[in-house]
């Protein structure tokens, strides 16, 4: 007993070291990535298949936040004669919290599966192999690609849920609740700083890294057979959404410590 | 030995020509299974060395750890006299451009089409000026194995012998000094099969490459072969020309090569029960 724990337990560590690994040469060979012009046409693909067909699936699901966040929040606020301030609570909790979590949590399913499942087919069917036969490092051609096309996409397709979070939240308490749309709007607009439209791009910059070093990862390190692939899709949507969670908790109190720095000097300026 | 004036080992192998290719002292171990068990061979310059062996008995793990994509456990491999197991990826792959390995699926990138795969290490290792040229080498490459005219075809269209035989025109794209092939002709009728050991002695004498076999195919081992070696249980059992092994004392050569069953085997058979116990009859379901 005492020696299976401790087994898994060293085994824990080692996979956490290879990860640490891993997920360090990807950064370091992006980074080279970005001055190699060889590399720009597999960055492109790449950004087509992650950005391009993920815009719909990411609007819809930004526009579903901010309309259900709309009919949980009006009664609550109307309660107390506060409903033109419904905006606020919309729009500071979309551009903050739900959409940049909510976008990233649909991109791991969407485009962490694909990245895992056509890694790891790759894997057992020995492309990866045959890349580094012919003298290619497999994370400069394949892992490098994804890994910018994830950082660079992921919080553009955020400010796209963001948009429809914000559009779907104002139609909904404008057409259904009948929200004066003027103080609406300049609530709205007292309430959310460029700050805190800010804060969810750059929580949106570091899901999308953490969504594709693991997808990756998890592709390169998958088992033989079908059964293999499907059980490293399912442990990287896990593990990004894990990630992805704890991450937008850490970049929070980040966030809060730099702003409570911060916030006396805004005031003096202001 | 013979030092060189760049200070690397240059060696004479056990039948009289150079080296290409030692491993030393070689061990694998995947978790507590060993799977090579201290090898010692050399490689000959331009010559074909098959090494057979049954399934599972690390033939193909032995010829990954020529090219580095195996690390050893123990032991080392040197490759024209330097030694390459314990170089980082990056300077591996320069040594590996040297190299041309067609898998045993082929291992074509089926996203891309024939000729994208084989332009594939041309793009990553050369300065292309003219993309003409380029085509030109596509076109003479897969005209070396007979697949002209199939460049834009993607992998999944083409036949098993065909894609073996794509994979092959791209592991010669970049002219490479050493071929290594694993288990070629498997899952191959026996015609394609023969193409396939043509093109082995074909691509040895128009390329004077060196040739490293892997295959538990005796008819294509005979065809091709200088030099046979029998890998079993991890370890060198046999080592010579198709004579040689022809007539092997060891029971285990004798065995493999005329494809019987050995008693230990037919023992494990017997043990498993007859067939009538061991499928469901019409009365099981009454």
């Amino acid at each position: 007993m005492i020696a299976a724990l401790g087994a898994k337990a060293i085994q824990d560590v080692v996979n956490a070291g290879q990860f640490g690994r891993f997920a360090w040469r990807s950064t370091v060979t992006s980074i080279r990535g970005c001055t190699r012009k060889s590399t720009y046409p597999l960055i492109w693909t790449q950004m087509f298949l992650i950005g391009v067909h993920s815009v719909p699936v990411i609007m819809i699901t930004g526009a579903f936040v901010g309309m259900t966040l709309a009919v949980q929040a009006y009664d609550q606020l109307a309660g107390m004669g506060l409903e033109e301030h419904l905006g606020v609570l919309i729009n500071i909790s979309v551009v903050k919290e739900l959409g940049p979590v909510l976008a990233a949590v649909m991109l791991a399913g969407r485009i962490g599966g694909a990245l895992t499942a056509e890694l790891g087919t790759m894997n057992v069917t020995e492309q990866i192999d045959a890349v580094r036969s012919m003298g290619t490092d497999p994370v400069r051609h394949l892992v490098a690609p994804r890994l910018l096309a994830c950082l660079l996409l992921t919080p553009v397709l955020t400010i796209f849920a963001d948009m429809m979070g914000v559009v779907g939240g104002a139609l909904v308490s404008f057409l259904q609740f009948g929200i004066n749309s003027r103080a609406y709007w300049m609530f709205s607009a007292s309430a959310v700083a460029m700050w805190d439209v800010s804060i969810g791009i750059i929580k949106a910059f570091f899901f999308g890294g953490a969504i594709a070093v693991i997808s990756c990862y998890k592709g390169f390190n998958c088992r033989e057979g079908a059964h293999g692939v499907g059980e490293a899709c399912t442990e990287a949507f896990v593990a990004s959404f894990i990630s992805i969670l704890a991450l937008d908790f850490a970049l929070a109190v980040i966030f809060k410590s730099i702003y409570e720095i911060f916030w006396p000097v805004k005031s003096i300026v202001s | 030995m013979e030092k060189n004036t760049d200070g690397n080992h240059q060696e004479r192998t056990a039948h009289g020509g150079e080296t290409i290719i030692e491993v030393r002292n070689l061990t694998k171990k995947f978790g507590h299974k060993l799977v090579l068990d201290n090898i010692n061979l050399s490689i000959e310059k331009g010559k074909t060395t098959v090494i057979i062996g049954p399934s599972g008995c690390g033939k193909t793990v032995l010829i990954k750890h020529f090219i580095v994509l195996q690390r050893p456990s123990e032991g080392e491999v040197y490759f024209k006299g330097r030694r390459v197991d314990n170089l980082s990826e990056r300077e591996l792959n320069e040594v590996r451009t040297q190299f041309g390995y067609l898998f045993q699926e082929g291992a074509l990138f089926d996203s891309m089409t024939i000729a994208e795969n084989i332009m594939f290490p041309i793009r990553q290792h050369m300065k292309i000026r003219d993309w003409r040229e380029v085509d030109e080498v596509v076109k003479m490459k897969l005209a070396m194995v007979g697949l002209d005219g199939f460049q834009n075809y993607f992998p999944a269209r083409l036949s098993g012998g065909q894609r073996k035989r794509a994979a092959l025109a791209r592991a010669i794209a970049l002219n490479p000094e050493v071929l290594l092939y694993d288990e070629p002709t498997t899952g191959l009728d026996p015609i394609r099969s023969d193409i396939i050991n043509e093109l082995v002695l074909k691509l040895e004498r128009e390329l004077g490459v060196t040739t490293v076999v892997v295959t538990h195919d005796m008819k294509s081992a005979y065809k091709v072969a200088n030099r046979i070696i029998m890998l079993h249980n991890g370890k060198v059992v046999a080592d010579g020309n198709a004579d040689h092994i022809r007539n092997h004392p060891h029971p285990v050569v004798q065995q493999f090569i005329n494809g019987q069953v050995g008693e230990d085997d037919l023992a494990v058979l017997r043990m498993s029960g007859s067939a009538g116990s061991s499928q469901f009859l019409p009365r099981d379901f009454q």
